[in-house]
Formats: structure tokens, sequence, C-alpha cells
């Protein structure tokens, strides 16, 4: 029984997002709240991702945001042009058992190539000067995107190949992605939204167990000895350059995957767009993993749930009821009082970091898991001699 | 205990040839010859000492080994092949285990973590067990302690991990970097005692150590390393009785 439990959790958790691929729209009729719960979903994929770097490998990215943005712009384009192909229409269940897993594999694909590359310099860098490394990558992909000339003619990449080689080919190619105004399928309708509850679900739970799996395996103890001490883990046969590079070809691959599933989301955006995948976007990804604890897979969870409700909670709110109550006619009489919830999230934000970080300087669960004992205390039959 | 290092098939050794054969290693650290040329050899099941003050060598002769520092000439021979050119990482596989100076354990990895890292190499998860029930009869302490964070250990109980870890590779060399520095005199005792244990089960053992008394007295052979070169050698009991080293080591 023990040892089929992960086999057991996984198709229950299949079945289970099945039948949410049908009710959630029953249950939940508000379409920005069904948005918030597949965002929190696809969010706890990015914190899962980015835990394999801060958390186990104890290395500092904060440019998790360019493998996002690779994945969606990956999987925008394929499951536009896919869809295109399929002869247009609506994006149907059965459908999406051929898209979805195509674009999530080709998202994969390009995020670890881009993994791979950011992860070698890793082997020299540490600390500070690696995050710049990461953080100059996101957003090298977001300006490259960003700033490409749209509308150059209606020059395709194989006419472009032609008359100004690869080079040319590729300016042509990155200007197809609509730049600022954001990519809206191959013939600008709008991406088509394949990735319903099952999907954004049934990944997310995938994720959750590999990561779970990861941090306990030989290969996450592994990982997790060359953070505390790379000598030492070299002592007992870890190769540090295979590791550390791995570890960053790991995380690309969860950060890519997630931003496939952004990009298809049903009841998500039509468009895929360079600034959602800006510093704020990388940032974001770190507090989740901080929040909940670097290193701890329950903790990523957590912390990807409660960063994604939060932020798009109060984008929300600033259209509710309690908005206008704020906003609307009060004791003040006829004075207006504009509230920019916008603005509160980041107090709140700030609020929950500074009393983490005085309470639980080590996140809410440290690197333990839901559920795991706090380490026992220090023993005092021997005095520490240092 | 059991030492059945999977490669023990292929390190039986022609009569009469060392496991581990140091040839005038030389090594510097920027423009400062910290070793000078130094020999040695460790025969297959000996336990050997190198003693010195600070700044003799030892240490650095030992990573040199471990090949944790680059080498500047000579040559490192394990088993009759040469390791010059062999990652640390590698060294594990072909049989030799570091224990690494200060207790280099991972403190925030539970106590069986830091032992299931050891045996990283050993995907055989019924002989790791075996192995497993090995170190912990060896110290008891850690048994005990198994879900305990590293980093929460006393200092002699860290180094009763370390070795514990390089143990779980089941390795035919153990090299020690200064087991009892910074230790209590009483779990000094007790980590020399494992030692002896460990010796007892066929393992070669090199130990780096300033506790020239408890070095010479847990070893068959050893070495005094003066400024990079080595001063003297030959039995542990005769240099115990040397006036020299009583002298300059063992306080008179």
């Amino acid at each position: 029984m023990h040892k089929y439990r992960t086999a057991i959790f996984v198709a229950g958790a299949l079945v289970v997002a099945m039948a949410l691929d049908w009710a959630l729209p029953v249950l939940v009729t508000d379409g920005s709240v069904r948005q918030l719960v597949m965002l929190a979903a696809c969010n706890v994929v990015v914190a899962l991702s980015l835990n394999v770097i801060n958390g186990m490998a104890g290395q500092f990215s904060i440019g998790h945001a360019g493998f996002v943005s690779l994945g969606a712009y990956t999987s925008a384009v394929l499951s536009g042009n896919m869809h295109k192909w399929l002869g247009g229409g609506d994006a149907t269940l059965a459908r999406s058992f051929i898209v979805v897993p195509a674009c999530l594999l080709a998202s994969a694909a390009v995020a670890a190539l881009f993994g791979f590359i950011v992860g070698l310099p890793s082997l020299r860098l540490k600390g500070d000067y690696l995050a710049i490394v990461t953080l100059g990558f996101a957003e090298i992909v977001r300006l490259v995107i960003g700033t490409a000339q749209v509308g150059s003619g209606g020059e395709t990449i194989g006419q472009a190949m032609s008359s100004g080689g690869a080079l040319h080919a590729l300016s042509v190619a990155v200007s197809k992605l609509g730049g600022q105004n954001g990519y809206m399928g191959p013939d600008g309708q709008g991406l088509p939204l394949y990735a319903g509850p099952f999907w954004v679900l049934s990944v997310t739970t995938l994720a959750c167990v590999a990561a779970w799996r990861l941090k306990f395996s030989g290969w996450g103890r592994a990982l997790r000895a060359l953070r505390e001490d790379e000598i030492a883990a070299a002592a007992v046969g870890v190769d540090p350059t295979r590791y550390k590079v791995t570890s960053f070809v790991i995380a690309a691959i969860g950060g890519g995957v997630a931003g496939g599933l952004i990009a298809q989301m049903r009841d998500g955006s039509y468009l895929v767009n360079p600034e959602t995948f800006n510093f704020q976007a990388s940032f974001d990804a770190i507090t989740m993993v901080i929040i909940g604890g670097s290193g701890s897979v329950s903790g990523a969870i957590i912390g990807g749930i409660f960063v994604t409700v939060t932020v798009k909670a109060i984008e929300q709110l600033q259209n509710t009821s309690v908005a206008q109550l704020i906003r609307g006619p009060h004791m003040l009489g006829t004075f207006e009082l504009t509230v920019d919830l916008n603005a509160l999230r980041m107090i709140i934000y700030s609020v929950v970091l500074i009393a983490l970080m005085i309470r639980r300087p080590e996140g809410m669960l440290g690197e333990r898991e839901l559920g795991q004992k706090r380490p026992g205390p220090r023993p005092k039959s021997e005095p520490a001699v240092t | 205990m059991r030492v059945d290092h999977p490669t023990r098939g292929k390190l039986e050794l022609p009569a009469g040839q060392p496991l581990l054969e140091v040839k005038s290693l030389q090594v510097s650290y920027g423009g400062i010859r910290a070793l000078k040329g130094v020999d040695l050899h460790v025969m297959p099941g000996e336990v050997v000492a190198m003693i010195g003050s600070n700044g003799a060598g030892k240490t650095t002769t030992l990573k040199s080994i471990a090949r944790l520092l680059p080498i500047g000439a000579g040559e490192i021979t394990f088993a009759g092949k040469r390791i010059n050119d062999t990652a640390t990482a590698d060294l594990v596989a072909a049989g030799i285990s570091l224990v690494p100076e200060g207790r280099a354990i991972f403190p925030n990895l539970t106590v069986r973590e830091n032992l299931e890292v050891g045996a990283y190499l050993h995907r055989d998860r019924k002989a790791m067990r075996e192995t497993l029930e090995d170190v912990v009869a060896l110290f008891p302490r850690l048994g005990e302690r198994m879900t305990q964070e590293g980093g929460t250990l006393s200092g002699g109980e860290q180094q009763m991990l370390a070795i514990g870890r390089a143990m779980m590779a089941r390795p035919a060399l153990l090299l020690l970097d200064e087991p009892s520095l910074g230790i209590a005199p009483k779990l000094v005792m007790q980590i020399f005692e494992s030692i002896k244990k460990i010796a007892n089960a066929g393992v070669t053992i090199l130990v780096v150590e300033q506790n020239t008394r408890i070095a010479l007295a847990s070893s068959q052979r050893a070495y005094v390393l003066k400024t990079g070169e080595i001063a003297m050698e030959g039995p542990s009991a005769e240099l115990a009785q040397n006036e020299e080293i009583r002298a300059a080591y063992l306080g008179g």
C-alpha cells in the first residue's frame, strides 16, 4: 500500500482535476475568481521551481520571470499555430489533449536550454554576482521581445532568411511576437485557451509530487549538501559542476511549464505581454519562496497561493463593494476619498515580510515540510567547543 | 563492521605495493612553497599519522591527496593508478574518503541525511542500510540523534558524524584531517577509539593530527613534517621515544 501511495495520490488528483474541469465553471460563476484559482495553481509551479535554485541549491536567482516568459511565449506561439492548423473554432477539451502536452513540452525544452546557458555562470559566480546575471537574463528576455519593431512589412521568416540572413530572420521572428502590445496568436485574433482546470490542476499536482520526490531523493540530498558545504560535498563524491547546472535546468523547466500554462489558461488573458514577466514578477516569485520557507516544498505551495491571492485579490477588491464603501460618500460628506488598493498591496506585502523576518527569519516553515516537527534542541550533555 | 568496498576486488595489490604513494610532492600558495618535495607511502591496512607543528604542511599534503589543491610537481598514486588529475568527487568512487578539517558536516541536514549523502555513490539500498547500521554501531551517539539537524550536534558528535559520513562510502583509504581539532578531551579519546575500530576492520588510514601524543599512540607509522619537508619517519612507537620529538612535540 505504502509503495503505491504516490501513484494513488496522483490518480486521485487527476480524477478530481477532471471533475473540476467540468464543475469549476458551475461552482464558481465569477470568471475572475476562477482565474484567480488557476493563476494560484500556476504560481505554485513557479514557486516550486524557483525553490530548487533559491531553496535547495542555495543559489540566488532574481530573474525567474525570464524562464516563465520564455515558456509562455513558446506555448502561445505553438498553441496559436496548432489551433489554426486544427481549423480554429472552440478550444475544446478533446483537442487540448493534443495541444497542451505539445506546448508544455516545447516550453519546457526552450526554458531548459536557457536554464543551461544561465546555469553555466553559476559555476564561477556566487551570491550577488550570480543574482545579477539572472536579473540580466530576465531583463534581456523582456526587452528583446518588448522593444521589437512591430509591423516591419509582411515579410515572412523564410523571406527574411533569404534576403538578410539568419540574424535578420531572427529579428523578424521576434517582431512577430507583437512587441509591447503583446502576442495574440498568428492572426492577432487572441490565443486559444486550452488549459482548463484539468490541465492546470493536474500539472500543478505533478509538479508538487516531482518537487517533493526531488527534495527527498538522493539527488535532492546531494544538492542540499552542496549548498551547505562544497568541499565536504565533493568529499563524498558529489560533483559540484553537474549539480549546479542541473539545478538551474530543472528550475527553468518548471518556470517554463508554468509560463506555458499561464499563456493558455482558460479564463485567462487572450494575449501574452512582455510586461507580465517583469522584475516585479521575479520578485513576487522570490517572495513566494521566502514567505513559505526556502527549501520547503509545502512552503513554496503555501507561498505561491498566498502571494497570488494577495496580489490578485487586492486588484479585484478595487471594483468590489468594499472599495465602493471606502470610496463612496461617508462621514466626511462631500470629501472625495480615493484609495488606490494596488498601492495597498505593497503595504500588505511589506507588513507580512517585516513581521515574518522578525518572528520567523526562515519563513513560515523554514526548510521543514508541513507536519514535520522542528528539529530537536541542542543537547546539553557536552558543551560545544569551537 | 563490514568494509567490503565495491572496488575492493580491483584493489588487490601485488605484495609490497603501497595503497597510496606520494612522490616528491610540491605545492605552492602564490609564491610561497608550502611543500618542498614530500615523499610518503601508506601500505594496505596501515594506520599512518602525519604530525608536525602549525604550518608544517600536514593539511596541505592531505588536501593535495584529496585533490582540493592544485599540485605543483610530483606524483600521487592510489592502488597503482596516478590520481594527480582526478577530481575530488571522483576519488570517492576510486575508494578514497576524506574527513575534512573542522567538522565539515551539513548543518541543515538531519544526521540521517548527512549519513545518506555519504553513501551517495552507492545505489544499493540494502547495502546502504547495512553500512548505516555499522556506522551507528560504531557511533551509538549518532543513532540517538538520527532526526536531529547536524548543526545542533556538539563538536565531538559532529566529528563523529563527519567520520561516519565518510565511512558510508565504504572507502579503502580514509583520510582524516585533524580529527581532534577543538573537541573536548574525553571525546577525542572516544574518536580515536573508533578510528582504531575502523582500522581493525581493514580500512587503511592516513591521519593528520596536531595532538602528537594521541597520534603516535594510535598509529603504526608516522611522518614528521617540518617547514614543508619530511623531517623524520618511522614506527610510531620508536618516534614516541625519540628525544628530539619528545622535546619538540611532547613537552619533554
